[in-house]
């Protein structure tokens, strides 16, 4: 085990997070990610026991979530996994696949409402060009988003993941954080 | 004063506002226009050019006069309309566009030289000398004529953007509207209704007619509570939908915290909304009849009397005694006159040019009759009446003026179709080209009554969603006649445009000019220009412009409409971020590092990257970069240089790809080596260079420049999916997930050795252009590439993103006794000068790989993209290269971007021998020395040129040597 110290993708040790009103952002650096690509005229895996989803779609089982990326092509995120080899995990379920390392390659905010689903909606109208129902529970879509290409995942009604560049990770939040405290105060009684 | 009763203002509560610092009353539901009115303030403004004194002439967004600035310091806005402003309280309005006050402007002096300011005035006037114009003629004009002030203090106000979609989009709360939102909300689909009024209703809460014998404000609030409670609908106040765009996208501008003493969250929200339908329900706007004098304050549109009388329970009287004129050629004229009588507001006659006009109420109606001047100082006192070859002159405070209605069509003509002249509406229809999905309704579309209104919007819903029209009320469905008179012909100035002092007499001159089209009378006259953008104009010039060609008004015809319908701060377009946040900043993994150490940073695209890490001492920038360049080429440096794109390729034929992808051969790279890469453009130019490294048989990491990273990803996703789809290769970009160290130095082995874990670094072991996958720094997976951006000894290590800062810590903690020195851009810039390495400024898209010196890698052994283009004869024929350049006079900087010529040529164009790309000081060869690309430069060596700058003035001698200044053979690579 190395005793570097690693940073958070917002640049602390620790990671960040913001209530604000409805909405708690949370940044997730314990949450590992793999690219896998089938190659030529292979069949599609079931890494984890999930059924890689259609384009527009994620699906999620015991923490870990399959969302499609392009043809042919997924992006694979397990929670609490960070630290591990989940690349070489991720190859050994889908054996023959290109799968590649990303889990430094992204931040990974989760955005959790205690007032349903309306707060989220309302803050994605703010956020992403999208109509609602391409972001309903188990959609996921890529989206620009101040002026950065991300990826959305609406795994449940009062809950949304977002992956941007790490090395955005700053503006991101940004743009969520601001989006969502204004919504706090326009939702405030 | 001359508050009356009714109204929909809500007289229980009182706000206090200021206007040019004079403290006033109003209530809620006023405008400014209305409060203004309702205190007996009829002066409100000066006029553009000749600062003739304007009062508030209509009750909506074609506001041409009522121009203040709201607030005042950094939250000061100019030219906002007095009638679209929600009076709030504590309102601050002052007048602008006069010195020293409104009452006495000494610019009004203009007005007496209006003889001379006609139009076209500018361009025969001020025609030379040339170099006079930006320096001291605009400035003059611009300060005698003109609208509101900017503040210089940055905005303190949030602006917010965001994305709606919907089924149907409905344009417009009025009458149509509101039918048309009612039966598509019924029906389910998704509705967004916008109207830019704070109140829904539109012409409804302006009009004394009843629907199903009830007050219409009353069927208005029940629409609006069934559309306040259906899931599906939403009610956008106070948004102006401004533009009709491509793909069903408008864009609207909701007015989110301008009617608030201080915006709780944001000022103005732009919405981009994407519709499947639309509904265009903006309703019309009236016209008024030029004659002469016939801007005075307390002259206004007659439909806008009626909506200050109706709506707002006010009118423009400075006495209750004080009488009322109507002057119109159509119908609608005398229902101004038949509510004003209602009110018990004295109506002294309604001037209609029509002998045989019908009568609505109880009033004196003078037929065949013309308003031919008026008189009054700071407001209208009287008017001049021609009938039956008399002139009288009669005693009056107002003048409604009322020349028939122009529906809001701006919309429908955004996609570029023409407006349809109707003779039997006397107005320009909608052009049959609608912008896709979208229907006019209402007064929008010609349609005059009440009646037809409601109905022609719930038929355009239903005709919209395949569903049925909802039920409506019963309401007035009067025919309006019309006799339109389009000016009253007379000997003083009839203005047309108020807004930009056009008169009658100008579009004359215009025409005397040959300035005839619509779109030569726009510019020379100024027509239609400025904020209002000839609202309550336009048409009625281009009648005029009829009346003088005798073409007809179809025949000429109008200009089309271009978004915004009305005006749009930038602060709102800009989306609400500015400063360091109006675009995405990429840190690299060593940001924090470089903080601490005091770094300065430089913009590379978005990334922030480490410019130079000055010491405390160091007193000129100069001082900082020749100590990092000399640290790394006498100890170790440590650069991060995680911005150069990172591509992971995979699959059975990842080797052949890039073998087609790259213009030398990929095919034979061997697993553990890198090879330098260049790719060309399909044009043959070259595109981008960095290095390829084979991790295994089928995985390479291809590195790009920071510039060209998403570019070139871009070009071989491109590749791989449209080219040569049957090829088994995967792409993926890990630009973000490495932090990438270069670590350069002759003492870069020893630093390294002290934190790989057992990994063999020597040479043999590990050559110049070997790669590895290794651990460091116990246990952490690391990638370790032997490549040289310098020129020495040097390697670049990478490890995971979220280690990188504390990597950096390491090296600099472990190097400190070999001199390890962390080195920023500039170095950086400096070693790869002196090494004759090509960066963006040496592929900058006009030159080619021979031009760089690498002619020869173009293989001709394979075909890849551009090898074939690079060969066609006018590349080939090229005889520019890459050369070296060092000032004679080794203190004299050679200019970036100076260009080179023979030293006794003439400096131009014909005589141009090339550019220099890149320049810097050498702290090694103590010299100023520079790169560039020269013709013949390869047999010109030891040749004294000159790199001219006719640009800032000056040129240098140079003379022209090899591109690589140091170790020109290589050995310190290989070390």
């Amino acid at each position: 085990m190395t005793d570097l110290t690693p940073l958070c993708a917002l640049g602390a040790a620790d990671p960040r997070r913001s209530v604000l009103g409805a909405l708690t952002l949370t940044e997730r650096p314990d949450v590992a990610l793999a690219s896998l690509a089938l190659r030529r005229g292979m069949d599609a895996p079931a890494p984890f026991g999930l059924t890689l989803p259609q384009p527009g779609r994620c699906v999620c089982a015991d923490g870990t979530t399959a969302l499609w990326t392009g043809p042919g092509q997924w992006m694979i995120a397990a929670e609490g996994a960070a630290d591990t080899d989940f690349a070489a995990a991720v190859l050994a379920e889908a054996p023959g696949a290109s799968v590649t390392e990303q889990t430094d390659g992204w931040v990974c905010i989760d955005i959790r409402s205690t007032g349903g689903g309306a707060p989220i909606t309302r803050l994605l109208e703010k956020l992403v060009n999208l109509p609602p129902e391409a972001l309903r529970e188990g959609c996921a879509a890529r989206a620009g988003l101040h002026h950065l290409g991300v990826f959305v995942m609406r795994h449940a009604e009062d809950r949304l993941t977002l992956l941007g560049m790490r090395s955005a990770a700053g503006s991101l939040w940004h743009a969520l954080s601001e989006a969502a405290s204004r919504l706090e105060i326009e939702t405030r009684p | 004063m001359s508050r009356i009763a009714g109204g929909l203002v809500d007289r229980s509560r009182t706000f206090s506002f200021t206007f040019d610092g004079r403290r006033l009353q109003g209530h809620p539901g006023d405008t400014l226009a209305s409060a203004l009115m309702a205190n007996g303030v009829r002066l409100v403004a000066r006029s553009f050019k000749y600062h003739r004194p304007r009062g508030i002439f209509s009750a909506g967004s074609e506001e041409p006069n009522a121009l203040v600035t709201l607030r005042s310091g950094a939250r000061a806005e100019p030219n906002t309309r007095a009638t679209c402003i929600e009076l709030y309280d504590g309102l601050e309005a002052h007048s602008q566009n006069r010195w020293p006050s409104l009452g006495f402007d000494a610019l009004a002096v203009n007005d007496l030289a209006s003889p001379f300011l006609a139009a076209g005035f500018y361009y025969k006037t001020f025609m030379w000398p040339a170099a006079f114009w930006e320096k001291l003629y605009e400035p003059a004009i611009r300060r005698a004529a003109g609208l509101g002030k900017l503040g210089t203090d940055p905005d303190p106000d949030a602006y917010d953007k965001g994305f709606l979609h919907c089924d149907l989009l409905v344009i417009g709360g009025g009458a149509a509207g509101l039918a048309a939102a009612l039966t598509a909300g019924r029906s389910g689909a998704s509705v967004i209704l916008a109207d830019e009024d704070f109140r829904l209703g539109g012409r409804l809460l302006m009009e004394s007619h009843a629907l199903d014998d009830a007050p219409a404000a009353d069927w208005v609030a029940r629409v609006e509570a069934e559309l306040a409670s259906m899931s599906n609908v939403r009610i956008l106040r106070r948004t102006t939908v401004f533009g009709s765009y491509d793909h069903g996208v408008f864009g609207a501008v909701e007015r989110v915290g301008d009617h608030l003493p201080r915006p709780v969250t944001v000022r103005q929200t732009l919405w981009r909304i994407t519709a499947r339908r639309s509904i265009l329900a903006a309703g019309a706007t009236e016209r008024h009849i030029p004659f002469a004098n016939n801007d005075r304050p307390g002259i206004l549109l007659g439909g806008a009397l009626r909506a200050y009388v109706n709506r707002w329970g006010v009118t423009p009287q400075a006495r209750d005694a004080d009488r009322v004129a109507i002057f119109t050629d159509n119908d609608d004229g005398h229902r101004t006159a038949a509510d004003l009588v209602a009110r018990g507001v004295p109506v002294l006659a309604v001037i209609d040019p029509r002998e045989d006009a019908r009568r609505q109420g109880d009033y004196q109606i003078l037929g065949g009759a013309r308003v031919t001047g008026t008189f009054g100082r700071r407001g209208l006192s009287a008017i001049e009446v021609a009938r039956n070859g008399r002139r009288d002159v009669l005693e009056c405070a107002v003048l409604g003026v009322s020349g028939g209605w122009n529906p809001n069509l701006h919309l429908a003509s955004h996609h570029r179709g023409r407006p349809q002249w109707s003779g039997a509406h006397q107005a320009f229809l909608p052009p049959a080209d609608l912008p896709p999905g979208m229907c006019v309704a209402g007064g929008a579309a010609g349609q005059g009554s009440t009646h037809a209104a409601l109905q022609s919007g719930a038929q355009a819903a239903a005709q919209a969603l395949g569903c049925t029209p909802a039920p409506l009320p019963r309401a007035e469905d009067a025919p309006v006649a019309q006799a339109p008179l389009w000016h009253v012909a007379g000997r003083g100035r009839a203005w047309v445009d108020f807004q930009n002092d056009v008169t009658v007499k100008d579009i004359a001159l215009a025409h005397r000019e040959n300035m005839r089209s619509v779109e030569h009378l726009k510019r020379w006259t100024t027509l239609g220009m400025a904020t209002d953008q000839g609202k309550t104009a336009n048409v009625t010039a281009l009648a005029v412009m009829a009346e003088l060609t005798g073409t007809g008004i179809a025949q000429t015809g109008t200009t089309v409409f271009r978004p915004p319908y009305t005006p749009v701060a930038l602060a709102t377009l800009g989306g609400g971020d500015s400063g360091m946040n109006f675009r995405p900043t990429r840190l690299t993994p060593t940001h924090a590092f470089a903080l601490a150490q005091g770094a300065s940073f430089v913009e590379v695209g978005q990334w922030m990257r480490a410019q130079m890490f000055p010491r405390p001492g160091e007193t000129h920038w100069r001082e900082t970069v020749d100590r990092e360049a000399r640290a790394v080429r006498a100890g170790v440096g440590l650069c991060d240089v995680t911005t150069l794109g990172k591509i992971d390729v995979q699959g059975a034929d990842a080797g052949e790809f890039l073998n087609r992808v790259y213009c030398n051969g990929m095919a034979t790279l061997k697993v553990g080596k890198v090879r330098y890469g260049l790719m060309l453009r399909e044009d043959g130019f070259a595109h981008d260079d960095g290095t390829c490294a084979r991790l295994a048989d089928d995985r390479y990491v291809v590195t790009t420049t920071t510039a060209n990273a998403g570019a070139v990803y871009r070009q071989m996703e491109f590749a791989r999916q449209c080219l040569w789809p049957d090829l088994d290769v995967q792409l993926i970009s890990t630009t973000d997930a490495w932090a990438q160290i270069a670590v350069a130095g002759p003492q870069s082995r020893a630093l390294l050795t002290r934190i790989v874990d057992g990994f063999d670094l020597s040479n043999d072991a590990f050559p110049f252009m070997g790669c590895a996958e290794l651990t460091v720094c116990g246990g952490l997976r690391a990638r370790l590439f032997r490549i040289s951006f310098s020129g020495e000894l040097a390697y670049e290590i990478a490890v995971p993103a979220r280690y990188g800062n504390a990597l950096m810590e390491r090296l600099m903690h472990k190097g400190a006794d070999l001199g390890a020195t962390p080195y920023g851009t500039e170095a950086l810039g400096v070693l790869r000068i002196e090494k004759g390495h090509a960066t963006g400024a040496e592929l900058n898209g006009q030159t080619t790989a021979q031009m760089l010196g690498m002619g020869r890698m173009v293989s001709t052994k394979k075909d890849s993209i551009g090898a074939v283009m690079s060969r066609r004869e006018g590349l080939v024929a090229d005889t520019r290269r890459l050369v070296g350049l060092r000032a004679v006079d080794p203190a004299a900087p050679i200019p970036a971007g100076a260009h080179l010529f023979a030293a006794d040529a003439p400096r131009g164009t014909a005589t141009d021998q090339g550019w220099v790309t890149s320049a810097c000081w050498s702290p090694h060869l103590d010299s100023h020395i520079a790169l560039g690309f020269l013709s013949d430069g390869a047999a010109r060596m030891g040749e004294t040129i000159v790199a001219a700058n006719p640009l800032e003035g000056g040129e240098v001698a140079v003379t022209v040597t090899s591109a690589h200044f140091i170790d020109p053979e290589g050995d310190r690579l290989r070390d």
